[in-house]
């Protein structure tokens, strides 16, 4: 077992409700408890699929099992399926060395679509979250996952992203073993495509 | 959900803490299971439900708790294991129950599950459920994490086999929806036949007589707990402050004083069983520290009975300080955090503590207002947000005032801006129909705002029946609506009777909002909501007629089911020549007053958008368009 | 430090006002001129309703409003307003006697102007669901007949009207009404966001009104009486008869007058206007003879299409007599003075 670089190793996995975050953090808790760590996967749902923030919370150690949730400020990275999902976590979780990888795609909240509120310039956003981390990777997952023909795919595209930076104490095999216990075998082409895309945008950026 | 009952026996799995309990129940070999749904409390039930076949258990979603309770019961009487479990609401449905239960005692192992909501995240309160441990005298456990979640499952089956009474097993919405490695156990290989014995008789009189025996059974169940090894110590052995915790404050507590810098100076008595209350251990603890915090979710449970004790005591253990809800150590309100307890800790300690960077946390601060909150609303196509609109239209051009009476639901969402904010009030299962009928009967009294009580299917059955049994007989004048979505939609899509499916996905006989009605000899129509003109006729005319109750039933699927269903039947789009936009006198009507998700208003063209990703095609947007520039065409014909 | 002295920031003129002034106290007389112009004024069962804020500061519904622009002090030509000849007269079609009010000259006038291609569609009021007075259009003779007869109820009808000046069509309407809503197209023909409206409004024939009562309040009083909504026809004959005369499904019934008229609009209190000052031609009884209208004809298009209409024999018309229009002026000139008295007492009481 590779000894953990950060310990606990804190992610925070965000998006809105029905974006697949969770099943994210499930992944990325399975392929860590396989690999025989103490992982914690935290999460809050109960109005999920009505619009609303949904955060998971993957805790690993290597050594006392850690609680659902994690102390402010001490996040290791933060993995956001929306860009400005991933600003308002900072407000909680944030600190100068977190790292954050999110897709660039926002996802408009009501009131904003009513009018009433306004969503910041994508440029904005992005230096702003560039203002608040060590690394910003601002990536076009729902793009990529596009390009696979399903949306839903860009939870996958940034697991693929993550297991690129140096942060887990596993790689994308280990990954793509989770996913492949999780669903069946003629979802996995396109699962490992998703996975591969990811990587190659990390590497890119 | 998955099928627990397949796990290999040893081998380490993911395991959600709801899911751990339904293994639990499994591995003490519970026979019978029944729940009312209820967030963060419903995977257990449905967990138990997809296991049933294999297991070859009964599990059924029961009407409601009190129902699922006494549904258990009965196989505790047939010599069997039952378990309920709910959301800390639902104890209150049950607690009538429970407080005679106790005295009558059980004989098969019988464990009541409750799953609190701190911060009530997805409920309408915050309700510390251990109350009924007090109220009750039942033996309560506390697990902090799903292996956890498992053995103390296990274990409240056998204390409650043991002692001949309920046990309470509480869990937290964190803890519930928690993943973390578990083990499973074996499963029972074989369970008995069930037979009630005609001569045991379970009855609470004599009632003085039989109290005692209740008393008794708890002081049994306090040794057995202090043998079982729940509660244990982890620290020096002389802290300097000793925090005694319960749940997953238990794990804050371990991490907080790692935060602080603190780890061999503060000691952690955790409290796997917190009723009732192990005196020895407390004592022996208390013996050896003077300064004591208390680390718990969300009443001062633990506290209140720690003084309690100590103030027996006071003279041998001398002066003790402790830090707790009453010093503001511990919020009285809202969940617990290991940054909390950090603060807490160093305060005592006199340590220094940041969560970070004060520069750092200054500025992300100031970002937050780029952050615009995400509120919940009703899904794309919900029948609820046409509903909604029709009462409003309805209620204002009707002029008189009219109160609407709100539930339990997706449609508890009516309070915020989907559903145009036209409840105006919501307090628990079935209350909404109740309180229209005492504002029905003010006629009297010379109250004459029209009164509108709204009813999902699921609640529906769950408690409204007595309260319109109640109207129905005392004449209350009012409007029932029923808002029939055909789903317990949101909770997860679990079945109720008016479907007729069950937990098990077997066949029941559906129970029908119609007849009961018509049995009712209440007069009630069937209207679809998606048809705003018809139903706000009816609703108008309903409103006008007066003397009764009347009953009018909005019938549409939930859209989510339908999505799975084949979908809406309409193709949506904006026609940007004729839409208005902003320069329309009405001012963006359909994004700023109807606000469906689907349709956008894009500041570069001042025009609405629809968002083809989101719209399910309803149809409803077309009938409030005051321009007609949102037009609906049938799917099939541009498919 | 004294802040500069800003400029009062101007008065809305809006929904918002419109709800404070008017709808919320009680005083909407149910004319119609706010409604169709938006979704958010709403009619439903006789009663105008806004259930949602707007947003906007300024907008028609209150720039149209006859109770919100109502100024009693204005400049008028006497208490009768200005006529270019009064007539008493009567349709001489049998089809239309015993329907209709008194002559049937409205009905016939209108009739004629829509076969003249004078103007092209109308405006007026007919029952609708639950028998609540509203607005309908018209495009010809057969239309106009069917919606012949007042129950002396608020119906909207000026909502009909917003549609179709907000239709992309250019041909002229005519609209019949009470002098509320005469009052109304008045504001809408000069207001500078309705320009359409001076453009396509060539005939505007106004009824003589002195009383007009909400139809829910009507509908519960008839029903307490026996009567079942819809009426064909209702009717009050002058004093001392002291009875509201109704006409449903073939039957008929008399009502205490006096329970009648209590159950007004309050808003019709302040309303200056007797005759629809504003018209081309105004129309109402004739007083001491049955059967018969007195007709004034304000401007010339109204007395062109009167003249029209004897000249074609469809109406008998003699002038006026001085006793009537005596006892008319004179009444006209009470309800002026009445108006002025209720608007003083709430501008201080």
């Amino acid at each position: 077992m590779k000894a953990l670089k950060y310990d606990p190793l804190d992610i925070v996995v965000t998006g809105v409700g029905g974006q697949g975050n969770v099943l994210a953090s499930q992944v990325l808790g399975l392929a860590l408890l396989t690999a025989g760590y103490e992982v914690t996967v935290g999460e809050t749902y109960g109005l999920s699929q009505r619009g609303g923030s949904v955060t998971s919370q993957v805790r690993v150690s290597s050594g006392p099992v850690l609680g659902p949730m994690m102390p402010d400020h001490r996040a290791t990275a933060i993995v956001s399926l929306e860009p400005l999902e991933a600003l308002r976590l900072l407000g909680v979780y944030g600190h100068p060395g977190v790292v954050v990888l999110t897709n660039d795609r926002p996802l408009r909240p009501l009131g904003v679509l009513a009018g009433e509120q306004l969503y910041p310039e994508p440029a904005e956003l992005r230096a702003t979250l560039e203002s608040l981390c060590a690394k910003l990777y601002w990536l076009p997952a729902t793009a990529a996952a596009l390009e696979l023909g399903n949306h839903i795919l860009a939870n996958v595209v940034l697991l693929g992203a993550l297991c690129g930076l140096d942060l887990l104490p596993i790689g994308a095999a280990e990954v793509e073993a989770a996913l492949g216990d999780m669903f069946p075998e003629s979802k996995m082409a396109l699962n490992r495509e998703a996975l591969a895309k990811g990587l190659a945008l990390v590497r890119a950026a | 959900m998955a099928d627990v009952s397949k796990l290999a026996p040893g081998q380490k799995v993911l395991m959600q803490g709801n899911e751990a309990i339904a293994r639990g129940a499994l591995e003490a070999g519970v026979s019978l299971a029944a729940a009312y749904p209820g967030n963060p409390s419903s995977e257990i039930l449905q967990t138990l439900a997809d296991s049933a076949r294999s297991a070859g258990i009964y599990v059924e979603w029961s009407t409601n708790e009190k129902v699922a309770l006494e549904s258990a019961a009965a196989a505790s009487y047939a010599g069997l294991r039952g378990m309920a479990s709910m959301k800390q609401n639902g104890v209150n449905v049950a607690q009538d129950f429970i407080c005679n239960l106790t005295i009558s005692g059980t004989k098969g192992g019988l464990v009541l599950v409750t799953c609190d909501d701190p911060s009530g995240v997805s409920s309408t309160n915050e309700q510390d459920a251990r109350f009924i441990a007090r109220v009750a005298c039942l033996p309560l456990l506390e697990p902090a994490t799903p292996a956890e979640c498992l053995k103390l499952t296990k274990l409240a089956f056998e204390l409650s086999e043991q002692i001949g009474n309920l046990v309470v097993l509480r869990g937290l919405a964190r803890l519930s929806h928690t993943r973390a490695g578990v083990t499973p156990g074996p499963l029972p290989e074989a369970k008995p036949r069930p037979h009630w014995d005609p001569n045991e008789r379970w009855f609470t009189i004599p009632v003085v007589p039989r109290h005692q025996v209740m008393l008794d059974k708890l002081a049994q169940a306090g040794e057995l707990i202090a043998a079982a090894g729940v509660n244990y110590y982890d620290g020096p052995v002389r802290p300097e402050l000793l925090v005694i915790a319960s749940g997953s404050s238990r794990l804050y507590a371990d991490e907080a004083r790692r935060l602080v810098g603190a780890g061999g100076r503060v000691g952690i008595l955790h409290m796997g069983a917190t009723w009732p209350l192990d005196q020895e251990l407390i004592l022996e603890h208390l013996a050896r520290a003077d300064k004591i915090l208390f680390a718990e979710e969300v009443d001062p449970h633990i506290e209140s009975g720690v003084k309690s004790i100590y103030a027996q005591h006071v003279r041998e253990l001398g002066l003790k300080d402790f830090y707790g809800q009453e010093t503001g150590h511990k919020p009285p309100i809202g969940e617990l955090s290991p940054s909390r307890v950090a603060a807490a800790m160093a305060d005592i300690l006199g340590l220094p503590w940041q969560e970070t960077d004060p520069a750092y946390l200054a500025k992300a601060k100031a970002a937050q207002a780029l952050v615009a909150p995400r509120q919940v609303g009703f899904c794309p196509g919900c029948p609820h947000r046409a509903s909604y609109w029709s009462m409003k239209q309805v209620l204002s051009a009707d002029g008189r005032e009219g109160i609407v009476s709100g539930d339990i639901g997706c449609y508890t969402m009516g309070v915020l801006p989907t559903g145009y904010e036209r409840v105006n009030a919501v307090h628990c299962m079935g209350s909404g129909p109740g309180i229209a009928s005492g504002l029905g009967k003010l006629r009297s009294q010379g109250f004459e705002q029209p009164v509108i009580s709204v009813v999902g299917d699921s609640t529906f059955f769950h408690a409204a029946l007595p309260a319109l049994v109640n109207a129905r007989w005392n004449n209350s004048d009012y409007v029932l609506v029923v808002l029939d979505n055909s789903a317990t939609a949101m909770t997860g899509f679990q079945p109720h009777p008016g479907t007729g499916s069950t937990a098990m996905g077997q066949a029941g006989t559906a129970v029908d909002v119609e007849q009961i009605c018509a049995g009712l000899g209440l007069p009630y129509t069937v209207l679809d909501p998606y048809d705003l003109e018809a139903t706000q006729e009816a609703l108008y005319d309903a409103l006008q007629i007066g003397g009764g109750l009347r009953v009018l039933i909005f019938r549409r699927t939930c859209a989510l089911v339908q999505n799975k269903r084949g979908g809406h039947p309409w193709r949506m789009s904006v026609d940007p020549q004729l839409c208005r936009g902003e320069d329309c006198g009405c001012d963006r009507f359909c994004t700023r007053v109807f606000r469906c998700p689907g349709l956008v208003f894009d500041q570069a063209t001042g025009k609405t958008v629809l968002d083809e990703v989101v719209c399910v095609g309803c149809g409803v947007c077309a009938q409030i368009c005051p321009a007609g520039a949102i037009k609906a065409r049938p799917k099939e014909a541009t498919a | 430090m004294v802040p500069p002295a800003a400029s009062p920031a101007p008065q809305p003129t809006g929904l918002e006002r419109l709800l404070a002034e008017v709808i919320n106290p009680g005083l909407c007389v149910a004319c119609g001129a706010c409604l169709g112009l938006c979704p958010h004024l709403i009619f439903l069962d006789g009663q105008v309703a806004a259930p949602d804020a707007c947003g906007l500061t300024s907008g028609r519904c209150y720039g149209f409003c006859p109770v919100a622009q109502r100024d009693v002090s204005r400049e008028s030509q006497g208490p009768i307003g200005p006529v270019l000849g009064a007539w008493q007269g009567r349709a001489t079609s049998k089809d239309l006697q015993g329907r209709v009010q008194y002559g049937g000259v409205v009905s016939e006038l209108l009739a004629l102007a829509l076969d003249q291609s004078m103007v092209r569609e109308a405006v007026v009021t007919a029952a609708g669901l639950r028998g609540t007075p509203q607005g309908i259009r018209v495009t010809e003779r057969t239309g106009v007949l069917g919606a012949a007869g007042s129950v002396y109820a608020g119906g909207g009808a000026l909502s009909s009207l917003n549609q179709a000046l907000s239709e992309d069509s250019n041909h002229p309407l005519a609209v019949v009404g009470l002098p509320c809503q005469v009052q109304a197209v008045q504001a809408m023909k000069a207001h500078p966001q309705q320009p359409q409206a001076a453009r396509r409004i060539h005939l505007v024939i106004g009824l003589f009104c002195t009383m007009n009562l909400p139809w829910r309040g009507l509908r519960k009083l008839l029903a307490r009486h026996g009567v079942q909504a819809p009426l064909s026809r209702a009717d009050f004959p002058p004093p001392p008869a002291g009875i509201f005369q109704a006409w449903s499904n073939g039957s008929y019934h008399e009502l205490p007058l006096d329970q009648v008229r209590a159950l007004s609009y309050p808003g019709c209190a302040g309303c200056p206007d007797l005759t629809s000052d504003g018209a081309d031609l105004s129309v109402g009884a004739c007083e001491g003879k049955p059967g018969w209208n007195t007709i004034l004809a304000r401007t010339h298009a109204g007395a062109g299409l009167l003249e029209l209409a004897a000249g074609k024999g469809l109406l008998e018309l003699e002038p006026a007599q001085p006793a009537s229009m005596e006892h008319l002026t004179q009444a006209a000139s009470d309800k002026r003075k009445r108006a002025t008295a209720w608007s003083e007492e709430r501008r201080h009481g």
